[in-house]
Order: structure tokens, then C-alpha cells, then sequence
């Protein structure tokens, strides 16, 4: 007892702060990744689950994946998927942020206002834009036919390249605010007066953005590509409501289809091998991030 | 040491008293899991229960509803967690899988003397079977049949028809502005395996081949109905309740559907003229046959539980529930003469003759999500049908060699 | 105040305009899922689209009280509560964690930043399956508290790397001075940290109830009793019952979402100041 009250006196009482927190989250999440970590190494199916020996297979969940077709394609989805709405909320959010940082005024109620697509449950803008997508029903296709812009309705989710690109809209719509609340506040912090001055040096408004506006804006930029990538990389509900995987699997992201294979296949060391896989690539990317936010604060 | 045998008295009494008097109660509680979203279908499956619990004092049987969405999922993990109920009301497929999961008892010997189970046909008594030990009898059957509008037919001149190459004419003669001739359920999961099959097997193979003329023209049949129009693409979004939806609004001139839709559309569609045929006909005729079966999950309560299903499965007590629910009695002494005054469900119970089970095999969900997968794959025009059933053969070979 | 120019005012008015048409077109999705809610089902399949329903129907929000299939004002209250719940529980644990971890010097302070740090960024799928078994083992299944601690996970993270920007800008001559004052550190904490770093505080709150509101995955694989399930779960349950009834459903998004924009119209400037303080440095 002594013992354990000198080692919290002796400049270790934070631990008693944050001890609680860590052996929560140890338990609920620590544990849990290990104990699948551990599943993606046994072959347990749907005949195993009950059998107390579960037998080792070393990596061949792994082989398998690679070999069946869909794990790969899934891969580069979560890619492009990430990647497209990274890049559009990135240029969209990025343009409403300099629009709405002008002077005049409505711009700040607008801003505020456009945070709500961020906060809404992701299984209801997943049923919206089904809704808005939809071949017959949608209004989107009611609204291309109106302008005379098709003929024939578009099969938004009917196939596998359009029904990506109605995930990677829909997505880009919950991100777009993250990205310009976030450029916003950054903007904010660059001196008015530099801009000014490059101004009166006599600088156009393109020079001073590519040579003021970025450069500043750089360690922000950072942030929300990373945390944009994290965020939209695990991206799991979205897909799960909207199109769950098809047409015929074209749209199956690592997260959707780890839960398949879990839970309609049954496969549960396949389907925690392609979470691993998923859990490992979102690792490698946090510690970057971790690299670029953290490191400098650390320092002092 | 008395000290110490105090306290534990206390402590067992305490849990005694937390745990509901669990100890004084006499009566067991045996639980059924099932499916049945429908008030309707709830509502008789309670008055079963509540028969039963008034014949006898000794237990006392409760029903608990999970979204079908999730039935299968919540039964794997509760088997992992071993959090299972007594009974389960499950899909005739996936009965063999859990059997071969071990989550059920094998009541072959408990029922060996009992005199019903002759009654019982042999396709649904089947897909109650693993490796020919029996995990339970079934509950009810029903079919895939061909529904058609009466006055969509007569307007277009044509008649229901009685092969594929007839349905591919009436379909694309029917099929008039925002109305399609022909409509199924072919969602990629076990929704759509239940639609495409009777195709399948129509062609003349089994569940497991599909990568030969048979099974190719099968899946060139959902192709050519696609391409020539007369079938919307959306079908692959379509659940059978959104295909029923869609024929009852008149955009659909025929469909492939259940016996269980015919209450929902008397009621929700008066004044529509619809009647029902049996499925038009390949190389052979072919239906799938539907249902579900009663499973008795393994542990204490397993005598409990087949005494509650000789109950229900009693001639007398059947004929109360059955036709509520739009089934077709598993037994022929309750089939016999069970819709002597209703010819839409004369047409199901003469489909019967052709119903086959799906599988059974206890990986039964991997091989069904291959030949979804195929029949989309054609279907929407991504693969061939000659590329998408090789694949599917591929998958399904790998599973049942 | 001076008068404007006239030139100033055109100005304004034309990014006004402008901002006004940007923001039409992002919040068309919300507009119309609230008009297709109030429209009768023959209506919503009309051509051309009515952009105001013509008959306004209100069944598609009463026909499931009246009808009790699915109620979804139930699971409207039980998201509630665990919405709430987790809300609780990260606060609790996320406080005093951040607080240590911003203002006291202990080995492995790093790993602990880091840990937070990555299991704010897990996907689901990694946990769901022994998260199971762990609730299982608990007796916890199928009893709302497993949804509760399931989604707590999100909120506390985010919470605590939240927090630590709070409570590490208090300058440290204030902590000395307390000091002084007679204040151990625990009055410290709470007399002093905890009112500078409030509005930290509620930015956490706000975004741990989101995060249990937002959850499908968990609620819907620990709870079974589809009277216990939250509303994230009912939706998704009703759209494979009712398929392509757009007014149901529609009607079902929209009273998801009033939590949500309540707390908007209440707690703006937090839900901004939480997400940049929680990825913007410096």
C-alpha cells in the first residue's frame, strides 16, 4: 500500500487521471483488436465457431482474400473512394471557404448553417441519396429528363462505376463542411497585413493565394488531408445502407466487405483478416498524423 | 467455518432473490426466435403459444422477433456467445447449416415413435435433416408461382404463359410504357438465390451446377428479359414485398411470387384483377420450395421443446394457424383439402408437386451468395452468362469438393 | 454609422446572391427528404417532381402509431437514452484522463496520446465481433448498456485529444498561483481548470451525444429487442420492410435528424471550435 502511494506521489499522479480511461478503452478496444488479430491466423467459419479448438492456418486467410476476386477490387475502391472525396470535399470545401471568409452579410449564418450535413447520421443521408438516386424515382434523373440533358433514365446505382460515383457524391456532401470549417479557422489566422502588403507590392489575387494564402495555410492543409483520409477510409455505414456492396460487389469497401464476409458469409477469420488489413493501412496513416500534429507540441 | 457457511447461505439467498426467484419457479420458459414482421403472422404465432401454455402447467413458451435482416447474424454470434434461445423458426436452408454448426439436437430418436412424422412430405422433412439425423420438423410450406394481371394479358391478347420462350413473348408484348411485363426478386443475397433457382433447377440442373448449357441458359433467360426490355433492371434492388408492390401499383404485368402475398394484396389491392399460374416451364417444371421449419437448439430444454412441437404440429392444432398464414400445410393430412374453396391457392398447393428445397448444405450461404452473384452478373450485362456461371461453378466447387 | 457606397452595396448584395445559391443547392438533399415526407405516395412518383406538396399528407409520421408495426418514437427515446448515456460516460472518463495528461509529467504520456489517437480512428468491423463475445461474457447483451459502452469508444478518444488543447493553454502561472493559494491539485482541478476549460467541456458533450446518436453498426449487432434498438437501427430495419415507401421512410429520416438540428440551432460555435480545435495545431 505504501509502495503504490509513493509511486503515485512521486510526480506519477497523472496515471491516476488517466489510468480509468485506459483501462476502458484497453479493455473494449485494446482487447478487441488483438482477439482479431488473432482470428485472422484460425480458421473459424461457421463450422469451427463451436468447437473449442480452433485450428491455426498461419496466413493462408490471407492467400484466400488476395485469390477471391473481391478483396482486391475492394481495396482499390477504398482507394479511389477516399480518394476522390478527399479531393472533391478538398476543392469544394476549400472554395466556399474563401468565398464565405469575403466580407458581406450573410456569410457567417451561411457558414454555421452548412455544418449540418457533417452532424447528421450517416444512415440517413445514405437513405436521401438513394432516394435522389434511384433510376425512376429520383429526382435527379426527373431533373437531367426536364433539361433535356438524357434521354433515358441513368442507372445511378444499377451500375457498378455510377453507383461508385453516387458513394463518392454522397460522401463528398457530409465532408464538404469538415473541409471548410477547417480551412476557414485557418485562414483566419493569417495576418491581414501580409496580404495587404503583398497587395500594395502589387501582387494580383492569384499570386498573393499561390504565395501567401497556401504556403500559410500549409500545416492546416496537412491536417484535413490526413484526418480526411482516416475519416473517409473506414467509411462503413455510408456504403452498408446505400448500396451494401453491389451491383454484384463492384462497390464493396474493406470495411463492408469485412462485414460481409462476418456476417452474411459467415467466414469470420477472412472476414477479421480483411479488417486487419483495413486496421493496418489507417495505423500506418495515423502515425503520420500523429508525426505532423503532435511532434512539435511534444517539444516543449 | 460456520461464519464463512452463513455468509455463503446469505449470498446464494441474495442471488436467489436477484435472479427473479428463478429457483422457486417450477415452470420452465422455453423461447422461440423468429422472423415474421407481419401483425398478422405475430399475433397467431402468440395464439400457438398461448394453446400450448394452457394445456399444460409444466412450461411455458414465449416468442421473441428478430428483423430477418439480422436473424442469421444474430444466431452465428449468439452460437459464439452461446446466447440462444430453445426454438428456432428458421428458413428451410439454413437449417442444415446450423445443424452443422451444432446449435441444434439431433431429435431423431426422440421422434423415432412418433406416428405423425410419416404424414410429413418429403422435401420440407428434408431440409429438416443433416447427414440423415433429423434437427427438427417443419413448420410450413410455400412456393414460387407465376402471378399475372388479367386484364393486362387480355388487352395485350396473349395468354399466361407455359415455357420460357412464351414468357419472354408475353413479357416484351405486355410491356407498354411504364408498365414491364415481368418483374421477379433478384436482390444479391438469399432473396434473390430463392428467385433465380426455380430458373436453375427449371433447366434441369441442381443447386450446385450452374456451369454447363442448363445452367447458362438459365441465367441467359434473366439476360434476354433485361436486354429486350420487358424486365427493369431494378429488379436486383427489389425485395419480393417491393416486387408485389410494384404489380399491385399495375407497373408490372406478371411476377414471380409467394402464396404469402395473396392476404397483403386481397386486402391493400381490391378491385385489381390478378390471378396466379404455375411457373412456365424449361426443361422440366421447377419451384423453390419455401418455409420454414421448427429447430430445437441443443441444451436442457430439448424435451420441452419437441413436446411443444408435437403440439403445434398436431392435425388439430394446424388447421387453426395455417391458412393465416398463407402456407401450405407441410403434412398431407392437412394439405389434403386444406383450400378446397380458394383456387389461387389451389395453383401454390399443385406448384408444390414441383418444389424443391434449396441445398441443403451446411455452407449453404456461400454457395447461395455465388449464384446471386452470377445471376446479377448477367443479369445486369457486367459478365456473360458463360463467364458469370464459370465463375459461380468455381466457387461452389470449392466449397461441395 | 457612415453611409455605404453604392458600389459596396451591389457588391454585397451579389455575393449574397451568390452565397444564397451555393447554399440552395447543398441543402436541396435535406429540403427534399422533408417535402417527400409530407407528400402522398402517389405524389412522390409524379412527373415532373412537385417541388411543395400539393396535398400535404402528415399520415407518413402517424401511420405508425396508429398501425404499431414499428414505432418509431420509441426508438427515438432509446436513442435518447443511450445517446445521453454515452455522453456521461465519456465525460466522466475523458476529463480527468485529458487533464493528466496535459498538466503532469509521466512516463509513457507519448503512448498514451498515441493509443487514444488510433483507436480514434478504428473501424468498426475490427471490434464488432469480440466486443460480442466481451458483452456476452458481461451478461450484457441485448441490454442497451452494450450499446452505450460500445459507442462510448468514439466519444472518449475524441474527448480526451479534445481536452488536452484545453487544458494545456492554461498558463502555468495560474496553476502556481493557486498553488499558493492553498489549493491542492485537486481543487485546483476543480475549482480552477474545469470553468477555464468549459467550453472544451461542452464541445465534447455535443460531440458524444452526435456520435451515439450517429452509431448503426453497434446498436444494431448487441441489441435484439427491436423495442430496444436505436433509431439508426429502426430506419435501416424499416427500409428492408418497406422497401421503396419513400414517404415512411423519408418521414422516418426527418425525426432522426431533429435532435441533430436542435442542437445546431443551440450549439453552433461549439460544434465549429470542436472540430477545428480537434485538427487544427497552433
Amino acid at each position: 500500500m505504501n509502495r503504490i502511494k509513493r509511486f503515485f506521489g512521486q510526480g506519477n499522479i497523472g496515471y491516476l487521471f488517466v489510468l480509468p480511461a485506459a483501462i476502458y478503452m484497453l479493455l473494449l478496444v485494446g482487447y478487441p483488436i488483438i482477439s482479431n488479430f488473432i482470428l485472422s491466423f484460425q480458421d473459424v467459419t461457421v463450422m469451427t465457431l463451436n468447437k473449442p479448438h480452433k485450428p491455426f492456418i498461419g496466413i493462408r486467410n490471407y492467400r484466400t482474400l488476395l485469390g477471391d476476386g473481391v478483396l482486391l477490387p475492394s481495396l482499390v475502391n477504398t482507394f479511389v473512394f477516399t480518394v476522390c472525396c478527399i479531393a472533391l470535399q478538398f476543392i469544394i470545401g476549400f472554395a466556399l471557404a474563401l468565398f464565405l471568409g469575403r466580407d458581406f452579410s450573410i456569410a457567417r449564418p451561411i457558414r454555421g448553417l452548412l455544418m449540418i450535413p457533417w452532424m447528421i447520421p450517416m444512415t440517413v443521408t445514405a437513405l436521401m441519396f438513394k432516394f435522389m438516386f434511384s433510376s425512376n424515382v429520383g429526382i435527379l434523373n426527373q431533373f437531367l429528363q426536364a433539361c433535356g440533358l438524357i434521354g433515358q433514365p441513368i442507372e445511378w446505382l444499377l451500375q457498378p462505376r455510377l453507383a461508385m460515383l453516387s458513394l463518392i457524391v454522397a460522401n463528398t456532401w457530409i465532408g464538404i463542411p469538415f473541409n471548410m470549417i477547417l480551412i476557414s479557422t485557418g485562414l483566419t489566422t493569417i495576418p491581414p497585413e501580409l496580404l495587404e502588403a503583398a497587395s500594395i507590392d502589387g501582387a494580383n489575387r492569384r499570386q498573393s493565394f499561390f504565395h501567401i494564402t497556401l504556403p500559410m495555410l500549409k500545416s492546416v492543409i496537412e491536417s484535413v488531408l490526413i484526418l480526411g483520409f482516416i475519416y473517409t477510409f473506414k467509411v462503413f455505414d455510408l456504403v452498408f445502407v446505400m448500396t451494401n456492396g453491389g451491383p454484384v460487389n463492384s462497390t464493396h469497401l474493406l470495411s463492408t466487405y469485412s462485414y460481409k464476409l462476418s456476417f452474411t458469409l459467415f467466414k469470420y477469420s477472412q472476414g477479421a483478416a480483411t479488417a486487419n488489413i483495413l486496421f493496418l493501412i489507417l495505423f500506418v496513416v495515423s502515425i503520420a498524423y500523429l508525426k505532423f500534429v503532435y511532434d512539435d507540441k511534444e517539444t516543449d | 467455518m460456520k461464519k464463512w457457511l452463513a455468509i455463503a447461505i446469505v449470498t446464494l439467498a441474495a442471488c436467489a432473490v436477484f435472479t427473479g426467484g428463478a429457483f422457486a419457479q417450477s415452470k420452465k420458459t422455453v423461447t422461440i426466435w423468429n422472423y415474421w414482421e407481419t401483425p398478422k403472422h405475430q399475433e397467431t404465432l402468440a395464439r400457438i403459444c398461448k394453446d400450448f401454455n394452457a394445456s399444460q402447467g409444466k412450461v411455458e413458451v414465449v416468442t421473441k422477433y428478430i428483423p430477418f435482416a439480422d436473424f442469421k447474424k444474430q444466431l452465428s454470434i449468439g452460437a459464439a456467445a452461446s446466447e440462444l434461445p430453445d426454438i428456432v423458426i428458421i428458413d428451410n436452408p439454413d437449417h442444415a447449416s446450423y445443424a452443422g454448426m451444432g446449435i441444434f439436437a439431433d431429435i431423431t430418436d426422440k421422434l423415432a415413435s412418433w406416428p405423425d412424422l410419416k404424414q410429413y412430405f418429403a422435401g420440407p422433412l428434408n431440409s429438416c435433416k443433416l447427414d440423415g439425423r433429423l434437427y427438427g420438423i417443419p413448420f410450413g410450406s410455400n412456393c414460387l408461382s407465376l402471378y399475372y394481371n388479367e386484364d393486362m394479358l387480355k388487352a395485350a391478347g396473349v395468354k399466361p404463359p407455359k415455357t420460357w420462350d412464351e414468357l419472354k413473348s408475353v413479357a416484351l408484348k405486355t410491356t407498354k410504357g411504364n408498365v414491364h411485363g415481368f418483374g421477379i426478386s433478384a436482390v444479391q443475397n438469399e432473396e434473390g438465390t430463392f428467385g433465380f433457382l426455380c430458373w436453375l433447377w427449371g433447366s434441369g440442373n441442381t443447386s450446385f451446377q450452374i456451369n454447363n448449357p442448363n445452367g447458362i441458359r438459365a441465367l441467359a433467360l434473366m439476360r434476354d428479359l433485361v436486354k429486350s426490355g420487358a424486365m427493369p433492371k431494378e429488379v436486383i434492388n427489389w425485395t419480393q414485398g417491393d416486387t408485389m408492390n410494384q404489380f399491385i401499383s399495375g407497373n408490372l404485368a406478371m411476377m414471380v411470387n409467394g402464396p404469402w402475398q395473396v392476404p397483403t394484396m386481397r386486402a391493400q389491392a381490391p378491385n385489381l384483377k390478378w390471378n396466379v399460374v404455375t411457373l412456365p416451364v424449361g426443361a422440366k417444371a421447377a419451384s423453390d420450395l419455401g418455409g420454414e421449419n421448427f429447430g430445437v437448439v441443443k441444451g436442457d430444454k430439448v424435451d420441452e421443446a419437441v413436446a411443444f412441437l408435437k403440439f403445434a404440429a398436431s392435425p388439430a392444432e394446424m388447421k387453426t394457424y395455417i391458412n393465416d398464414f398463407g402456407y401450405i400445410a407441410s403434412r398431407k393430412d392437412v394439405a389434403d383439402g386444406q383450400f378446397a374453396n380458394d383456387a389461387v391457392m389451389k395453383v401454390f398447393s399443385a406448384q408444390m408437386a414441383s418444389a424443391q428445397p434449396r441445398g441443403p448444405h451446411p455452407r449453404w450461404p456461400e454457395i447461395s451468395d455465388a449464384l446471386s452473384l452470377a445471376m446479377n452478373e448477367s443479369l445486369t450485362g457486367i459478365a456473360t452468362p458463360e463467364a458469370a456461371a464459370a465463375k459461380a461453378q468455381k466457387t461452389i466447387d470449392a466449397i461441395v469438393k | 454609422m457612415p453611409e455605404r457606397k453604392a458600389s459596396d452595396r451591389i457588391r454585397n448584395l451579389s455575393l449574397c446572391v451568390l452565397a444564397l445559391l451555393a447554399f440552395a443547392l447543398l441543402m436541396f438533399p435535406l429540403y427534399w427528404m422533408v417535402v417527400t415526407s409530407l407528400k402522398t405516395e402517389i405524389e412522390i412518383f409524379k412527373v415532373p417532381p412537385t417541388l411543395v406538396p400539393q396535398v400535404l399528407n402528415t399520415d407518413s409520421y402517424f401511420a405508425q402509431l396508429k398501425h404499431g408495426d414499428f414505432n418509431m418514437f420509441q426508438s427515438f427515446k432509446n436513442s435518447f437514452a443511450i445517446s445521453s448515456c454515452v455522453m456521461l460516460i465519456c465525460l466522466v472518463l475523458a476529463i480527468p484522463a485529458s487533464y493528466g495528461i496535459a498538466r503532469f509529467r509521466f512516463k509513457g504520456k507519448r503512448l498514451f496520446i498515441l493509443s487514444f489517437l488510433v483507436t480514434q480512428m478504428l473501424p468498426v468491423s475490427v471490434l464488432l465481433t469480440p466486443m460480442f463475445i466481451i458483452f456476452k461474457n458481461a451478461r450484457l447483451l441485448n441490454t442497451q448498456l452494450s450499446a452505450i459502452l460500445a459507442d462510448a469508444t468514439i466519444g472518449i478518444p475524441f474527448s480526451v485529444l479534445i481536452l488536452i488543447g484545453y487544458f494545456a493553454s492554461i498558463p502555468k502561472e495560474l496553476e502556481d498561483a493557486s498553488r499558493i493559494d492553498g489549493c491542492n491539485r485537486f481543487s485546483a482541478f476543480l475549482l480552477i481548470f474545469l470553468p477555464i476549460a468549459s467550453p472544451g467541456v461542452i464541445v465534447c458533450t455535443v460531440f458524444s451525444f452526435l456520435y451515439g446518436w450517429g452509431d448503426l453498426a453497434y446498436g444494431m449487432t448487441f441489441l435484439q429487442d427491436q423495442a430496444m434498438r436505436p433509431i439508426t437501427a429502426g430506419i435501416f430495419n424499416f427500409m428492408g420492410q418497406y422497401g421503396t415507401k419513400w414517404s415512411y421512410l423519408t418521414a422516418f429520416a426527418v425525426v432522426t435528424i431533429i435532435p441533430v438540428i436542435a442542437i445546431f440551432v443551440f450549439m453552433q460555435k461549439y460544434i465549429i471550435s470542436g472540430l477545428t480545435s480537434g485538427a487544427v495545431k497552433g
